[in-house]
């Protein structure tokens, strides 16, 4: 699966844009959970929006193309998206399932609903009994299936709405921060569901987005940070939590918590500095005004892409140390 | 299934107790109207036997002596010189009968057969007006909302209009220009003087000429109320997350419009209950600018009078059909919002 140049900008009633998701692109193998890591207001949330095509009014995809098992479909303009793909190509894992579900609904009303909109001609009870089927194969209780919303606790609310997404075996999963609202045992059942979703080929691959590092660290095979809408650095989980190369990446996990004993000790250092305004990015490298490497010509010039496929980075300082063999990329 | 079984019982006795309790507030409160219903008419200054004497006098004729002693006759045949305490348990015991008095003014009439005749033309005036008012008003509401653009920006004025006008305006407006000026509809009355009532065909095309005007006039106030508060609450459903996450999977557009719509009635099945409760008294202002035969002029000539036993007659009827509606209001919410039911039954 790939995304190609996404560019997402809200419009604003008056002044310029926000360029909340700018000329992003990546691609996601197969089986794979592709995390996205960064902090509030990066644009992982816009990016949610534009996979799982669910953008609003106010934000207007300026370019970008999305190409998931031989088909494609351009994001940008009036987007002629088959209805098919809703659900059935691209689902999305919401950030609340607290409010996700329409309160006045029984869970197997909601299913009807779902899968019917794609198997207009199946009978409700078959649809029903799908979902049952689905829920024990999960180990999930089947009794939610006549609950309400309210009835259920967050954890298992949340995870409902994980198995609905996925009950019409989407090809790509977007969980947009689904556990920010979980507390940690919710948050392991979740992450479990999840690889279990996978393992059973009922999703195909998975973007985990979050600002929550070491989480990630437990559930994704590769990692793509975002800084002020960029893709600053890509990589194997491995690759950026040992060797972060990026200054904004390394910046980020030296930031970060961990209950390791051995860096239990160590100094928590934050960022200095704030998330710039997306309306008026700063030029050259968003991130140069509070890295601590910026060179002359970061506030000049957008950084080369450096690397290789599945291994890159977006820095000047990176390349000026090419002692470390990166090279640019042609995109 | 044992286990389930258990909790659906308890469910329903808790449930039941609710019930239980909500009828008691019922009773208590109906007591206390009952009690406010006797107590407030004799506290309007004046007495009725002094305004019908007055009458009579007026006519000349009457010796001051013959007045008195029909005065001390009029006093005795409504119990009037007896003490407050025993006149209302006279009064709470003919309630009991279904018997609620003589009228005052239109002596030897019986406040119920009053009631009766007059009944009939407020809930036949109001109750198609209600519903089809309710019924139109949510439906424009919810269109509103969900198409936006010129139709919202048309009706939201509109309705915006019609609903912040005062509506005794309102309804002399409609009786000036249709029935004064242009003469298409009579000025007043329930149908012509001409005709006496019956199942026939004159008598009905005369109630629908003269039924037209304050038709009209109370569906367009209803109308205007009701979309807004359905347009409002539409709007914000619209926002909500799980019309996004739906759409999100595929849902299509006329089942989220009905989540939607069952979500931001709530509040409506409300006004709607309370409506119809207050139906009984009749529109007071529509019914004295079209001069229309219901209770709501009925009631204004009684206070008018001071005729008490119609008007505590009337106060009466209105207090228990509001009483009636907000209970199954009460009742009736549970089941349509499965929230609002799980904590009546206790469950949070």
């Amino acid at each position: 699966m790939i995304v190609k140049n996404v560019k997402a900008y809200y419009v604003t009633r008056s002044g310029p844009e926000v360029k909340a998701v700018d000329d992003v692109s990546f691609s996601i193998r197969d089986g794979e959970v592709f995390g996205i890591v960064g902090e509030s207001g990066c644009g992982k949330s816009t990016l949610a929006a534009v996979m799982s095509l669910t953008a609003g009014r106010m934000l207007k995809i300026k370019s970008g193309e999305m190409t998931l098992d031989s088909h494609t479909v351009a994001l940008s303009g009036p987007i002629k998206v088959p209805k098919d793909w809703h659900g059935k190509l691209v689902a999305l894992l919401p950030q609340q399932s607290m409010n996700s579900l329409n309160p006045t609904a029984r869970m197997r009303n909601f299913i009807v609903d779902v899968v019917r909109a794609h198997h207009p001609l199946m009978h409700p009870d078959e649809a029903v009994r799908q979902a049952r089927e689905r829920l024990e194969q999960l180990a999930l209780p089947v009794r939610v299936l006549d609950s309400y919303p309210h009835q259920l606790s967050g954890g298992m609310r949340q995870r409902v709405v994980a198995v609905i997404s996925t009950l019409l075996n989407p090809k790509l999963l977007i969980a947009d921060e689904p556990t920010s609202a979980l507390d940690v045992s919710s948050q392991r059942q979740l992450i479990q569901l999840i690889q279990q979703l996978l393992e059973r080929g009922f999703i195909t691959r998975t973007v985990y987005i979050t600002h929550d590092l070491p989480m990630l660290r437990n559930i994704a095979h590769r990692i793509a940070v975002m800084y002020a809408g960029k893709v600053v650095e890509v990589g194997t989980t491995e690759e950026i939590i040992e060797q972060p190369t990026h200054p904004y990446t390394q910046a980020l996990i030296a930031s970060t918590l961990d209950l390791d004993p051995q860096l239990r000790g160590r100094q928590i250092e934050g960022i200095s500095g704030a998330p710039p305004d997306l309306r008026y990015p700063p030029s050259g490298c968003r991130f140069h005004p509070r890295c601590s490497r910026a060179l002359e010509i970061c506030s000049r010039e957008e950084p080369p892409i450096l690397g290789e496929e599945g291994r890159l980075v977006a820095c000047w300082w990176v390349q000026e140390q090419s002692g470390k063999g990166y090279r640019e990329v042609e995109q | 299934m044992q286990g389930l079984l258990t909790v659906y019982g308890e469910n329903m006795s808790k449930f039941q107790q609710y019930i239980l309790n909500k009828v008691f507030w019922f009773l208590f409160a109906f007591l206390i109207a009952l009690i406010a219903n006797f107590i407030l008419p004799r506290l309007i200054p004046g007495n009725p036997v002094d305004a019908i004497i007055g009458q009579m006098s007026s006519g000349g004729g009457v010796s001051g002596e013959a007045l008195e002693k029909v005065y001390a006759a009029y006093i005795a045949e409504f119990g009037l010189d007896k003490p407050l305490g025993e006149q209302f348990l006279t009064y709470i015991g003919r309630i009991a009968q279904g018997d609620l008095g003589v009228s005052f003014a239109r002596s030897p009439a019986r406040v119920q057969e009053l009631i009766a005749e007059a009944l009939p033309w407020t809930i036949a005036l109001q109750l198609p007006a209600i519903l089809i008012g309710w019924t139109l008003g949510n439906l424009l509401g919810v269109l509103a909302a969900y198409k936006k653009g010129w139709l919202d920006r048309a009706l939201f004025p509109t309705f915006m209009f019609t609903s912040s006008m005062p509506y005794y305006c309102l309804s002399i407006l409609l009786l000036y220009f249709l029935a004064v000026y242009l003469r298409i509809f009579p000025a007043g009355g329930g149908y012509s003087y001409a005709v006496s009532p019956g199942f026939n065909w004159t008598f009905i095309t005369s109630a629908l000429e003269h039924y037209f005007l304050p038709f009209v006039s109370l569906v367009i106030i209803f109308v205007g109320g009701q979309a807004l508060g359905m347009r409002a609450m539409s709007i914000y459903e619209l926002d909500a997350d799980y019309v996004r996450f739906s759409r999100s999977l595929g849902v299509g557009d006329n089942r989220i419009i009905f989540y939607i719509f069952r979500n931001a009635m709530l509040p409506q099945v409300t006004g709607l209950a309370l409506a119809i409760g207050s139906l009984v008294s009749g529109a007071l202002i529509t019914e004295i600018v079209f001069g229309y035969p219901g209770v709501g002029t009925l009631l204004f000539r009684s206070i008018r009078q001071s005729d008490y036993p119609v008007i505590q007659g009337i106060t009466l009827f209105i207090m228990i059909a509001v009483l009636l509606a907000n209970f199954f209001v009460d009742i009736a919410y549970g089941y349509i919002d499965p929230r609002i039911r799980a904590r009546t039954a206790g469950e949070r």
